[in-house]
């Protein structure tokens, strides 16, 4: 297993605790393509943060490729979510005065790797996903789209081996959003990233090919969706 | 840390592509250091300006003036006016063996000195050779009075920058020719360039020097001098000898010896010493307003970059979630920090010299300027550039301590 999660709790204490994780177990493979779905506060996203390393959990076990994920210290975490985790966020998150590719590029910078290295880099993932012309184009003068695509680009650039991604298609139109899903399930297939993405929306949900439920902090239903027939796009009760 | 070229990329683009932020932040410290430097240098040259009204005075010098008495002595009432003498000349020299020179002046104001049609209302003075141990002449042409000048009570004169220039104004060497001044001609045996201000008894630039013996003549004085002028030998200090210089000329002309308005002395030593006192507290001044305008400046650079991290959580949460450790933030802050310091403070101290040139100019373009200099060291630059980087690395303490505690997931948080 690459991923594994045995009995993860997270309670936030801001003023009044907040029991948010109650007890996660799961397990995700190498190479696989998963949605995580779940009501709003359902605690979606403390999820994903804790399998970034983006923060603690309480009480319980987390393995990546079999290693424990605890008590790590600052500059160990800073190396894993570097060399191990790409992270996709539903806004971008983009350095507002770094070009598209010196965003790309900003994972190599924490390496080590020199410059003309990096821009090197950086270009061909650009090209990968189209975005070749735009490489010298600022955030602010880019389409929701193509803002997304440099993220991802900047997720993939140090290789990493999960790629995790909280509402990827939350701040784009329906047509962006399969461009951007279609592009997900082919690094999938291609390259075998193991994917993980968070969504309120079912129909990027059925891109994936395994739809984990959350409800009230605890998993609840894991739904094999290799057929991809639990909603389309445009066909589901609740889509854009 | 990582400390290559790479870095100093990043913090540079950093700071260029928010220039507003970094203009705003920069120009506390700007200000400060040109404050400072500025006021330094201009000190400096002001203090220089001042001096050279001094210039060519011996420091360990005395000048004696005679004036009415103010206390009653020996049966003799208050008010009784009095003269210096040659005798007195005789007796410090012999009383006091502390004193190196001892020397009378005579002179007239206001006298008019004629040459062919030039003419020139100057001084006239009569002194003896060793007056050049008082003042000191910078002779452009020929030389000064001597002792067989003084003997033989020749007509000769030296005479100052400005009686040349009105006199001669075609330049050149004037040795050897005539001028009147008053009833008689004297030959111009020397010129003399000093520019000091507070000259004894008329400025040097605006005088004709004569021999002693032969003022004594022309202005029909008798055995009465104007001035004493006296220096010490070397490590005798002047205020000391002061009491005993009143008591000698005291008993001599029958007057109270504490009586200090019947023989005014102006020591030089007092002068210089008051002077100097007075820069020093000038440049305490300078000094303590020069620092607290840059701590003003750097605690500015300390706000802002706090507001600026707090404004840059979203940056430095994504920075930390693709891979940043908290020392590359921390290491970052502070090289910002320094860097912003360094930079504006580099522009304060070219900004300071180069108006300190211009003040120069314009000062030194002035008639009379004895060219004053109102730059900065050189080591006070060094040092005002490593005090900036130290002040650099204290401002960016507090902003890069918050930086670091931002947290990766921060990033995730939109506003
Ligand atoms: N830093 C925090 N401090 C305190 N409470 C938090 C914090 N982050 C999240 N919570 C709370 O934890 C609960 C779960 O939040 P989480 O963001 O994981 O939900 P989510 O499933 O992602 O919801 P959504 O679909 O709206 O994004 C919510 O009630 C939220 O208010
Ligand atoms: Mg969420």
């Amino acid at each position: 297993m690459l991923i594994e999660l045995k009995d993860v709790n997270k309670t936030y204490n801001n003023g009044q605790p907040l029991h948010v994780l109650k007890g996660i177990n799961l397990s995700i493979d190498k190479g696989e393509f998963v949605s995580i779905m779940g009501a709003s506060g359902s605690g979606k996203s403390t999820l994903l943060n804790i399998l970034g390393i983006l923060d603690n959990y309480d009480t319980g076990e987390y393995y990546i490729d079999g290693r424990l994920i605890k008590g790590l210290t600052e500059k160990q975490a800073a190396d894993y979510r570097n060399r191990l985790i790409g992270f996709i966020f539903q806004s971008f998150n983009l350095i507002s005065f770094k070009t598209a590719v010196e965003n790309v590029e900003l994972p190599l910078f924490y390496q080590g790797v020199s410059r003309a290295r990096r821009h090197q880099m950086a270009m061909e993932y650009l090209d990968r996903l189209g975005l070749a012309d735009w490489a010298g184009h600022y955030p602010n003068e880019m389409s929701g789209g193509q803002k997304q695509r440099v993220a991802i680009a900047r997720a993939l650039i140090t290789g990493p081996k999960i790629l995790l991604a909280d509402e990827p298609t939350g701040a784009l139109d329906s047509k962006t959003s399969e461009e951007v899903m279609q592009l997900l399930s082919k690094l999938n297939r291609e390259d075998g990233v193991t994917i993980i993405v968070v969504t309120h929306e079912s129909g990027v949900a059925n891109c994936t090919d395994k739809i984990v439920h959350i409800k009230d902090g605890i998993i609840g239903r894991i739904e094999d969706n290799r057929a991809h027939n639990a909603s389309a796009f445009g066909t589901a009760t609740i889509m854009k | 840390m990582k400390f290559d070229i790479d870095s100093f990329r990043e913090i540079a683009d950093a700071l260029v592509r928010n220039k507003s932020r970094s203009l705003l932040t920069g120009f506390g410290v700007f200000w400060g250091i040109f404050m400072l430097l500025f006021m330094v240098g201009g000190g400096a040259g002001l203090k220089q300006v001042i001096g050279s009204n001094f210039e060519g005075f011996a420091t360990n010098t005395a000048i004696m003036i005679s004036s009415q008495t103010t206390k009653p002595w020996k049966g003799f009432k208050e008010g009784r006016y009095w003269s210096l003498t040659y005798t007195d000349v005789d007796r410090l020299k012999l009383m006091m063996p502390e004193l190196e020179t001892v020397t009378p002046v005579i002179s007239s104001w206001g006298t008019s000195i004629i040459r062919g049609k030039d003419s020139y209302s100057g001084s006239y003075k009569g002194v003896y050779a060793d007056y050049v141990k008082i003042e000191e002449p910078q002779l452009k042409y020929g030389r000064y009075i001597n002792e067989t000048d003084v003997l033989q009570e020749r007509k000769v004169c030296v005479i100052g920058k400005r009686v040349y220039n009105n006199l001669f104004p075609e330049g050149g060497d004037p040795c050897g020719s005539f001028i009147r001044v008053g009833p008689a001609y004297y030959q111009v045996i020397g010129v003399d360039f000093s520019d000091g201000n507070i000259s004894i008894s008329g400025r040097t630039s605006e005088s004709v020097t004569v021999p002693l013996p032969v003022a004594q003549k022309i202005l029909n004085r008798g055995a009465t001098v104007d001035l004493l002028c006296v220096t010490g030998r070397s490590g005798v200090r002047m205020t000391d000898q002061e009491p005993r210089i009143r008591q000698v000329i005291a008993r001599q002309h029958l007057f109270d010896p504490s009586d200090k308005q019947a023989l005014f002395i102006i020591n030089t030593e007092q002068l210089f010493t008051l002077i100097d006192n007075l820069f020093t507290g000038v440049n305490f001044l300078i000094w303590l307003v020069g620092l607290g305008t840059i701590l003003a400046g750097v605690i500015g650079v300390s706000n802002i970059m706090m507001v600026t991290v707090k404004e840059r959580t979203t940056e430095i949460g994504i920075r930390r979630a693709i891979g940043a450790t908290p020392r590359d933030i921390l290491s970052q802050i502070i090289l910002e920090s320094i860097s912003l310091t360094l930079v504006a403070g580099s522009f304060g101290i070219v900004f300071a010299v180069q108006l300190l040139r211009l003040l120069e100019t314009i000062v030194n373009s002035m008639p009379d300027s004895a060219g004053a200099s109102f730059q900065i060291g050189f080591w006070t630059a060094v040092l005002a550039a490593l005090l900036l980087t130290a002040l650099g690395v204290v401002a960016g303490l507090a902003p890069a301590s918050r930086a670091m505690a931002i947290k990766p997931v921060d990033a995730m948080r939109d506003e």
